[in-house]
């Protein structure tokens, strides 16, 4: 008995920290349950000030927020947070308007969930968001798999099931911005900025069309793809 | 030089209103009245013929002859002059009191003295037609200002209509009509007149309407149809038509005064665009007023409705997945809250998307891109609910960029395909099929359930809201799917219809509009370094 006690908290200590910027207090309590039972340590507040102050605080793994705050703006909160931390933030969104959700991603959150959301999608998507942060300090791996595709980043070669695949120097570049940011939303403008120049954000058709050439080449089923995902009216997300 | 001076002299005399009613007596009175004067002439020249010259005296009746010329017109005058030279030649000529004349000369005293009577009557009654003339003119110009100043106060396009008839009816004894066009473009006449006064010849209104000059037609006064036809020329365009017609049925005295109706249109039409842009701006403002209203209204319903139903779905979720695990039933009855909690918060979705769609003019995001890609994203969203329905998408090879609010097309396919999965057998497959198509884009969504109830689903009401294909049904909705989807692909200027397969199941196929995509540039080819071996 007294080992398991021990073992427990020999975890509790490694655990990742998160914060949980809420107002409504039932929310607050699953989410809190769900990410304790992912093994990490749950800190609570009501308030954006309360959020900002514990974010001082406990320098958070991960931070989860919701967008409509009563004492204000999730947007600002991103931005201040952002000025000191790089904690991935995980924003939850009771707003179905695609624009606040590209303002939260583009001053800085990494990922989204809209209102209402189960427990399985809230861990998935906070289990892939901590692993990101424990991975970014280690040189990641140059071989990035992903179903029947392995591709090694340090030889720039790509296959799929052993057989080379042949890419584009734009498809290239565009698979390697999408894997650099597993896990998360990348807005379709931070992808034209990365791949095309800055003189491109608004050719967003360019950005369809080679990630519509990128599902045929790498994905089993292009029309249901399943690394190379689409948020409609925000970005794409790449997981493995 | 000097005719225009003495001109100018009389003019003077002529506008005094004493003159005036001088000449406006009738007739008789004017003759006495040129008698009269003559005979006083005579008495006062009698007694000063003991220290006047003839020649003088003969000055005093010119001067009675030009003054009835100035005052009581022509006819007067001459028979002012016969008079003068009548006792002027029997009181003072030798032999006096007889008509004889022994010395010639004063023949030329007559003839002079006729002459002047009729020179400076006619003179004068030229200038008084001429004062007449700009009289009437003042008469008008004042008449056309007060219209305008009438005219820059109203707030309806009747009033205009109104004013203009009553300048008409008050200045050129005629009538009129506005005809104002529609939303189609046919031009009406505006509402608030008595359209039975006159008649109006469509053509020759249309004439004017579209050639913005205007149209007469004399040969139409007998028959109590309008004979000009003003085009109301505004600043930015031709607003309408003024149809007038004279009310005695006399055409020229309208057709002489075309420059003046001209400006009178053209009054009218400043004012009617002038109302029409006051229309504008205020239907702007009430629209942005009440679409921030409706926005932050459902915006805070969206967040209040979602909130206990976010708490609701997360709470029943995290029970099922409690540690230790919950006995069979609970986790069971934890597992049905979530799913009911699930679809209700679905139904409100549903509900915040028509009241956003039907609250008229829908923002459309429009981008161009591929179908399937939203196609894929739809599939991915509903997850768990095609859990039993394997989706089989098939699109014809080199499909087109199409342009349409991605987000919107998403709602779409996630409600044909939640319906197909919701009415179809489990374990049966829904079938997506995309080609292009006449300039269209065609998508077809299929299953094998039963397909529509009623008239094999050519029923359009299966489009309307709160309408389902079974009246009373086991089946939770509340018939909103397909209103949204017929909503959003109108707003997207394409088509909607619902049919049964002949093999059965239902299909829902839509179609999108196909424009000039974009160019993609073709990429440069692949350097030999970059290119994967």
């Amino acid at each position: 008995m007294s080992e398991h006690i021990e073992k427990r908290e020999r975890r509790e200590q490694r655990a990742p920290v998160v914060i949980v910027v809420e107002d409504e207090k039932l929310i607050r309590r699953f989410v809190r349950t769900s990410l304790e039972e992912e093994g990490c340590r749950v800190f609570e507040a009501g308030t954006l000030a309360e959020g900002l102050i514990e974010a001082g605080l406990q320098k958070p793994n991960l931070v989860v927020l919701d967008l409509g705050l009563p004492d204000g703006n999730g947007i600002d909160f991103i931005r201040d947070l952002r000025g000191w931390s790089d904690a991935p933030i995980l924003v939850l969104s009771a707003r179905t308007n695609e624009k606040d959700k590209i303002q939260a991603l583009d001053v800085g959150a990494d990922d989204y969930l809209t209102k209402p959301f189960g427990v399985g999608e809230l861990r998935a998507r906070a289990r892939a968001l901590l692993r990101r942060q424990s991975r970014g300090g280690e040189g990641a791996s140059p071989v990035v798999v992903f179903g029947e595709v392995q591709v090694d980043l340090a030889r720039r070669v790509v296959t799929r099931s052993g057989e080379p695949v042949h890419l584009t120097p734009i498809e290239y570049r565009l698979l390697c911005v999408l894997i650099a940011n597993t896990g998360k939303v990348i807005t379709q403008r931070h992808l034209l900025r990365d791949v095309w120049g800055p003189a491109s954000v608004e050719s967003n058709h360019y950005l369809r069309v080679y990630v519509g050439h990128l599902r045929q080449k790498l994905e089993k089923d292009p029309t249901q793809p399943e690394y190379i995902l689409t948020e409609t009216g925000v970005g794409y997300r790449f997981q493995t | 030089m000097s005719s225009g001076f003495a001109g100018g002299i009389i003019m003077k005399l002529l506008s005094r209103q004493g003159n005036h009613w001088l000449s406006s007596l009738p007739d008789w009175q004017r003759f006495a009245l040129a008698l009269l004067a003559c005979a006083g002439t005579t008495l006062i020249a009698t007694p000063l013929l003991a220290y006047l010259d003839l020649a003088n005296i003969v000055m005093l009746f010119l001067l009675t002859v030009l003054l009835v010329a100035v005052s009581l017109g022509l006819a007067p005058a001459l028979l002012a002059a016969f008079a003068s030279v009548a006792m002027f030649d029997f009181f003072f000529v030798p032999p006096r009191f007889s008509f004889e004349v022994h010395n010639a000369q004063y023949l030329v005293t007559f003839v002079v003295m006729l002459a002047v009577a009729i020179i400076t009557g006619q003179l004068t009654a030229g200038l008084r037609r001429q004062a007449d003339d700009s009289d009437t003119e003042a008469q008008r110009s004042r008449a056309l200002y007060e219209m305008a100043r009438e005219l820059s106060g109203v707030l309806m396009v009747e009033q205009v209509a109104e004013i203009t008839r009553n300048f008409l009816r008050r200045v050129l004894n005629a009538d009129a009509i506005i005809l104002l066009p529609d939303s189609n473009g046919r031009l009406l006449p505006c509402s608030g007149q008595d359209v039975a006064r006159l008649q109006i010849e469509p053509r020759l209104a249309i004439m004017a309407f579209d050639g913005g000059a205007p149209v007469e037609c004399p040969q139409l006064a007998n028959s109590g149809y309008a004979v000009l036809y003003l085009p109301m020329r505004s600043p930015m365009r031709v607003r309408g038509v003024i149809a007038v017609a004279p009310i005695d049925a006399l055409a020229e005295p309208l057709l002489d005064e075309r420059e003046r109706l001209e400006t009178m249109a053209s009054l009218a039409a400043i004012a009617v665009e002038r109302i029409h842009y006051v229309d504008v701006a205020q239907h702007t403002q009430v629209q942005v007023v009440s679409e921030r209203l409706r926005s932050s209204i459902l915006s805070a319903i969206s967040h209040d409705l979602r909130t206990p139903l976010t708490a609701l779905v997360g709470l029943a979720d995290s029970l099922t997945l409690s540690k230790p695990a919950l006995s069979e039933i609970a986790q069971e009855t934890a597992g049905a809250i979530r799913d009911q909690a699930e679809r209700l918060a679905g139904l409100v979705g549903n509900l915040l998307d028509m009241a956003r769609l039907h609250a008229g003019d829908i923002n459309l995001q429009k981008e161009w891109q591929p179908i399937e890609e939203v196609i894929g994203a739809s599939i991915k969203l509903l997850g768990r609910g095609l859990a039993e329905h394997p989706v089989k998408v098939t699109l014809a090879s080199d499909l087109p960029l199409v342009e349409f609010d991605a987000v919107l097309i998403e709602r779409v396919f996630c409600n044909l395909l939640e319906n197909s999965a919701k009415y179809s057998p489990p374990n049966t497959s829904i079938g997506i099929d995309v080609q292009a198509r006449d300039g269209r884009l065609e998508v077809a969504v299929t299953d094998s359930g039963q397909g529509f109830a009623s008239q094999g689903g050519k029923d359009k009401a299966l489009f309307e809201m709160f309408v389902r294909g079974e009246a009373e049904s086991a089946r939770p909705g509340v018939g909103l799917g397909l209103a949204i989807c017929s909503a959003i692909i109108e707003a997207h200027a394409g088509t909607i219809a619902a049919s049964n397969r002949p093999q059965g199941g239902a299909c829902v196929s839509f179609t999108l509009p196909l424009g000039e995509p974009p160019l993609i540039e073709e990429e440069v080819l692949p350097l030999a370094d970059e290119r994967v071996p």
